[in-house]
């Protein structure tokens, strides 16, 4: 019993140091598609905002525009412009690089 | 959507009715530790009735079969009757099956079809649960009116002899179980226990037990560890791989450990004082109303699918719990008269 | 002759094993993953912004943390739930196992 508990201690304590480690964050961003160029694979997004409601409920129009860099995203579906994607992306060299891009439309219809 | 008895789960981003999500754990760890057996058929039909997705569904109830197998194993700690050596050779095949299941399900939701397709293999797998239960019920009913009372176990079944003798190399002797035979039976074996565990999220020891002692010559007792050792190892490979893969609500993991955790504890108190066989019976009721459950749910029917699976296992846990507790209040009472 | 063909059987049925996944994968119609990202917009505490995160940025660490919390959370709660039950009295040594 005690060398049970002794090795516990020691998945406690390297677990709590696994935790500890620091993981990349990445910024999400929601919005309708505005263009999606496949050529130089930048995709344009309206942002959406937070407030859900049953007419909207992926959000309202802001008005903003974001351009995001796709040409190491992880991709779903792809998106046409109007659909409504969801985006991890991260902001390096002022360019907001897509980590990966979910298409919120085209995957909510085949959901469940 | 922001109603008090919903929970936003961040990660598959639907709404879940959260004491649904307790009851569906708690009634988990008490008919698993009521009947000694996984009770993981319920989880992932009772999540996807509950909302979510249903791979989700799949990655989540696997990694709850893994935590809650650690449960178990910390605290038998001995697999006193583990064959190690069958277990490692059957790791092999556990996890490229797992794999394979897992593979099935992502490319099955890349059609749109895992849904339906997983409901219909759940409907069959609980049919005969169904049938088992009920009929071994309808046996020792009979034995019991034919005043039979002697323990026989299936004997008669020996295809494993014929197994042993196909001598595809390498040949292993397993010592602790006590036969020779080609390492490529238990790889096979649990190869197809793991594909249909990575593919249904349960545990698979519904499966690989029976698979054990009639396929591959396995005595009892070493079968029941062996099977927990590679329910641990199809958990924990399982975990991984579909958390990798993106199909884990983590949350809801954590919300039905703690269920789970409650409900064993109760579920195997209880057998302590539960008599007679009738228990069985409302067991395979509730597997009934389960499979039930995920037929309305298959046409759409939300809401009494809803309704009657958590009403089935809410109904048996309230049964256990009745047994557990008058049970447990009696044995106290006695034991505070005797001491004084 | 008929021990060359074993050990052609047996290396047969591993490469069959080992490659059995890949075929799957390859099987079938090719269609676009599900790519699923965690909304951490909606999400603020610590914890949960946590495990959104490394869900978001790297698949594979999420799958190891997933692994290690769930044997740790298992284990933590077979421990608490050991000692409640010593604690409340009840004997569950003597307890029989209905196997199944």
């Amino acid at each position: 019993m005690k060398k049970r508990l002794c090795l516990y201690y020691i998945g406690c304590v390297l677990t709590l140091l696994l935790l500890a480690l620091p993981t990349m964050a990445a910024e999400v961003v929601q919005g309708k598609t505005v263009t999606n160029d496949l050529n130089t694979k930048l995709i344009t997004v309206e942002e959406y905002d937070l407030k859900f409601t049953p007419q909207n409920k992926y959000g309202n129009p802001t008005g903003k525009t974001m351009v995001f860099d796709l040409s190491e995203a992880l991709i779903g579906k792809e998106a046409v412009p109007g659909d409504i994607v969801r985006i991890a992306y991260k902001v390096v060299d002022g360019k907001n690089k897509v980590i990966r891009i979910m298409n919120v439309t085209r995957q909510d219809v085949m959901k469940k | 959507m922001l109603e008090w008895y919903t929970m936003y789960m961040p990660i598959s981003g639907v709404d879940i009715f959260w004491p649904g999500l307790v009851l569906i754990g708690f009634s988990v760890g008490c008919i698993g530790g009521f009947f000694g057996m996984g009770g993981a058929w319920m989880v992932t039909p009772g999540l996807n009735i509950l909302g979510f997705p249903m791979a989700f569904a799949i990655g989540t109830d696997i990694a709850h079969i893994a935590g809650k197998s650690m449960i178990s194993t910390f605290r038998h700690a001995k697999f006193g009757n583990v064959d190690y050596k069958l277990g490692l050779i059957m790791i092999v095949g556990t996890v490229i099956g797992i794999e394979i299941g897992a593979q099935i399900v992502m490319w099955l939701e890349r059609l749109g079809q895992v849904g339906p397709v997983v409901r219909w293999a759940y409907i069959v797998l609980l049919a005969l649960i169904c049938i088992m239960v009920f009929y071994d019920y309808y046996k020792a009913d009979k034995k019991k009116k034919a005043g039979d009372v002697g323990e026989r176990g299936a004997e008669g079944i020996t295809w494993y002899k014929t197994l042993h003798r196909i001598k595809i190399p390498p040949m292993v002797h397993f010592k602790t179980a006590g036969f020779t035979c080609s390492a490529w039976l238990p790889i096979m074996v649990s190869f197809l226990t793991g594909i249909l565990a990575g593919f249904l999220g349960i545990g698979g020891g519904l499966i690989r037990m029976p698979a054990l002692v009639y396929l591959i010559g396995c005595p009892t007792h070493i079968a029941v560890g062996t099977d927990l050792f590679e329910v641990m190892i199809s958990g924990l490979y399982g975990t991984f791989t579909y958390g990798a893969k993106g199909r884990i609500e983590i949350y809801a993991v954590f919300v039905m450990l703690l269920g789970a955790a409650i409900g064993a504890q109760i579920g195997t108190v209880a057998t302590k004082y539960a008599k007679g066989y009738g228990i069985r019976i409302a067991f395979g009721l509730a597997v009934l109303a389960c499979m039930v459950s995920i037929i309305l749910k298959q046409y759409k029917i939300d809401l009494a699918a809803t309704v009657l699976i958590l009403g089935a296992v809410g109904a048996i846990c309230v049964y256990i719990c009745g047994i557990m507790f008058s049970g447990a209040a009696k044995e106290l009472r006695e034991k505070k008269a005797s001491s004084h | 002759m008929r021990k060359h063909f074993r050990r052609l059987l047996a290396l047969g049925t591993a490469v069959f094993t080992v490659f059995l996944p890949e075929l799957v994968r390859a099987a079938g119609p090719a269609a676009e993953m599900l790519i699923v990202v965690a909304d951490s917009r909606r999400v603020s505490a610590g914890w949960a912004r946590y495990f959104v995160d490394s869900y978001n940025t790297n698949p594979l660490w999420f799958g190891l943390e997933c692994t290690i919390i769930t044997a740790f959370m298992g284990v933590t709660l077979g421990v608490i739930t050991d000692q409640i039950m010593r604690h409340v009295g009840i004997d569950l040594t003597s307890r029989k196992i209905i196997e199944h």
